[in-house]
């Protein structure tokens, strides 16, 4: 990236842009600031920002309508701000391509390290090797031979397992809801069947975590999803 | 079935009992009284059988009654053989009717029962049905109750994170700029500062809010009256509401010596919150019309009226809810403009604690909104007392 990264921040509370656009540049990005998902599109078209910040509850075109809008024409990193008591609308954005969200009040520091890592995320993708090997951080993955290894240290896993690791390594560093992850491993029939991820979720973690009761790999995010860090 | 077939047997003991009594009694008065009145008094107990127990018990009191008659009260007496062949009729057409009789004794009897059963089976529905409805309506209640308090808990949440959050955001960049890991230039540092500041004066105005709206639900609402001129409120309110009416014009229409017995501070407060409204919901450069007159005997008319896009009938009522907020509902496509959502509901809660009434009509062009507020002008013996002196100052003044 040769320019300064640019952060489109969406939120019809003037206050809040306001110090967003003071902080986030003096953090080192070019910011613009939008009202509503109508302007938002619009500046969105324009200026072709690299991560957009944007609030849940708007007038005119709220937070989850502007993340549809957005992943019919582009991969850009979203964040969404919510409150808590939105967590429906909330999962909501995320099931329509929002990357993650941030909690209000937050501190500034959480939300550049959340635009930071959604930054990075963009920039480098999961890299394949060849086109049958995945690797990231701690984690790489033959798709033909159906080898894993952790740290160095081979695993064995079972079909549905694998699939949920090799998933998560394509998105990593993303809050994936129950719903996608159910979607993408068990097809849209079993979208609500959560007790099946927290099966699987948990022997994928005693296999993978050095403390499966206290995991790093993979975080749970309450009432939402869970989000892969894959390490270093 | 225990109780049935007990109840069956007691039927037929009883139908003995009585038949055995009513012979016996009437062998006694035997002397005194003809067979066609022996023959109708045991028919009479058997229709009392067929009545009270039923058609079984009734045929065996007529079977019995029948055999009674004859042994003991047709001749010749004490033997069951008849030698008048007009007895042999006689007994043939008793047995017969109280057959009959006891037969449909006892059918009417059945359809008694039945139509009762039916009676008791509709009381029944009626009370399942009224209970039903009682508890369908008490869930919907519930539920209305439950969609209220999360719509007011949404409202409370809004209006205390959103402060919360600009805060937090320009607290935690100032401290990063302390930590030097960045460097903020004076004005940014000024510009969080200042923000800082406004959203601690919203939270400080929402909780007054709160406090207020608290104090007038619970009608602990204390009025300090006193006797004032509306025109001293109005200008009292104007000036406040300065800063926010500048660009817009305002024209001023009050009668002359209206004297009111008010808080004067709360109903400045309503003129205030109806000013700021107008401002909110109508163009920059509009006119915003304030008039005050006499209206009826007794009553004080105090009215705001802008030239904006006005509220529609349906949402008239509900503007005064508790964080109801015009725009949601009147012009989707506008901008939400800053404020809370409550001054409308303080405003209704101060005027009728004075024992006013508050309503919205249509701006006087057809278009716009006027909010309305009817004031009683207080006490009357008070209102000759005060006024005079009041009058003669406000003449000294012009």
């Amino acid at each position: 990236m040769n320019h300064k990264p640019r952060i489109l921040v969406v939120d019809d509370e003037p206050q809040i842009t306001r110090v967003l656009r003071t902080s986030l540049s003096t953090h080192g990005y070019e910011v613009r600031t939008a009202a509503d998902g109508i302007s938002a599109l619009e500046t969105f078209s324009d200026w072709h920002p690299d991560l957009v910040v944007t609030d849940l509850v708007m007038p005119n075109m709220d937070g989850t309508e502007l993340c549809r809008r957005l992943r019919a024409v582009s991969q850009v990193p979203v964040i969404v701000l919510s409150v808590k008591g939105e967590e429906k609308t909330k999962v909501e954005a995320l099931d329509l391509g929002a990357d993650d969200f941030v909690t209000k009040p937050f501190g500034i520091d959480e939300l550049i390290a959340r635009i930071r890592a959604s930054l990075r995320r963009a920039a480098t993708p999961v890299s394949e090797v060849g086109t049958t090997v995945l690797e990231i951080g701690d984690f790489r993955v033959d798709l033909e031979s159906r080898q894993v290894s952790v740290r160095g240290r081979e695993i064995h896993l079972t079909p549905k397992e694998f699939d949920l690791l090799t998933y998560f390594m394509k998105h990593a560093g993303k809050v994936i809801t129950h719903r996608t992850l159910l979607g993408a491993i068990w097809g849209g029939d079993y979208a609500e069947q959560t007790e099946y991820l927290r099966v699987f979720i948990g022997n994928l973690r005693k296999k993978i975590e050095t403390d499966s009761s206290g995991p790093h790999y993979i975080v749970t995010e309450p009432w939402v999803g869970y989000r892969f860090n894959p390490g270093n | 079935m225990t109780a049935i077939s007990f109840s069956g047997r007691t039927g037929y003991f009883i139908a003995v009992i009585s038949m055995a009594a009513a012979t016996a009694a009437l062998a006694l008065l035997r002397l005194h009284i003809n067979p066609t009145t022996v023959a109708l008094i045991l028919l009479l107990v058997v229709l009392f059988l067929a009545t009270m127990w039923g058609s079984g018990p009734a045929l065996l009191a007529a079977v019995l009654g029948v055999l009674s008659f004859n042994f003991f009260f047709l001749p010749p007496y004490h033997t069951f053989t008849i030698a008048d062949p007009q007895n042999w009729v006689a007994l043939a057409a008793f047995l017969l009717i109280a057959v009959t009789a006891g037969q449909l004794s006892a059918r009417a009897k059945r359809r008694a029962e039945e139509a009762e059963a039916g009676r008791v089976e509709i009381d029944r529905l009626y009370k399942e049905l009224r209970d039903a409805f009682e508890r369908a309506s008490h869930v919907e209640a519930l539920k209305h109750s439950e969609k209220l308090k999360s719509a007011l808990l949404d409202a409370v949440t809004h209006n205390i994170r959103t402060p919360l959050t600009s805060i937090k955001a320009s607290v935690t960049t100032l401290l990063d700029d302390l930590g030097q890991r960045i460097s903020l230039d004076n004005e940014s540092r000024r510009d969080m500062l200042d923000v800082i500041n406004e959203e601690c004066d919203r939270l400080n105005r929402f909780v007054e809010a709160m406090i207020e709206l608290a104090r007038i639900e619970a009608g602990e609402m204390r009025l300090r009256r006193g006797w004032s001129t509306v025109d001293e409120i109005v200008t009292t309110a104007l000036e406040r509401a300065q800063p926010l009416t500048r660009r817009h014009r305002v024209e001023v229409q009050i009668e002359k010596d209206l004297m009111i017995r008010v808080d004067p501070s709360a109903v400045v407060e309503v003129i205030y919150t109806l000013l700021d409204n107008a401002t909110k919901y109508s163009a920059p450069g509009t006119t915003i019309l304030v008039r005050a007159k006499r209206h009826g005997e007794g009553t004080i008319q105090l009215s705001v009226e802008d030239e904006g896009s006005g509220i529609p009938r349906q949402s008239r009522e509900l503007v005064f809810d508790k964080f109801y907020r015009a725009n949601a509902i009147t012009d989707p496509q506008s901008q939400r403009p800053p404020g809370i959502g409550m001054g409308l509901a303080i405003a209704k809660g101060i005027v009728e604690a004075h024992g006013g009434r508050i309503w919205i009509e249509d701006g006087s062009a057809g278009n716009g909104t006027r909010v309305v507020c009817d004031l009683p002008v207080g006490d009357e013996d008070e209102t000759t007392k005060k006024s005079e002196p009041s009058a003669k100052r406000l003449g000294h003044e012009s």
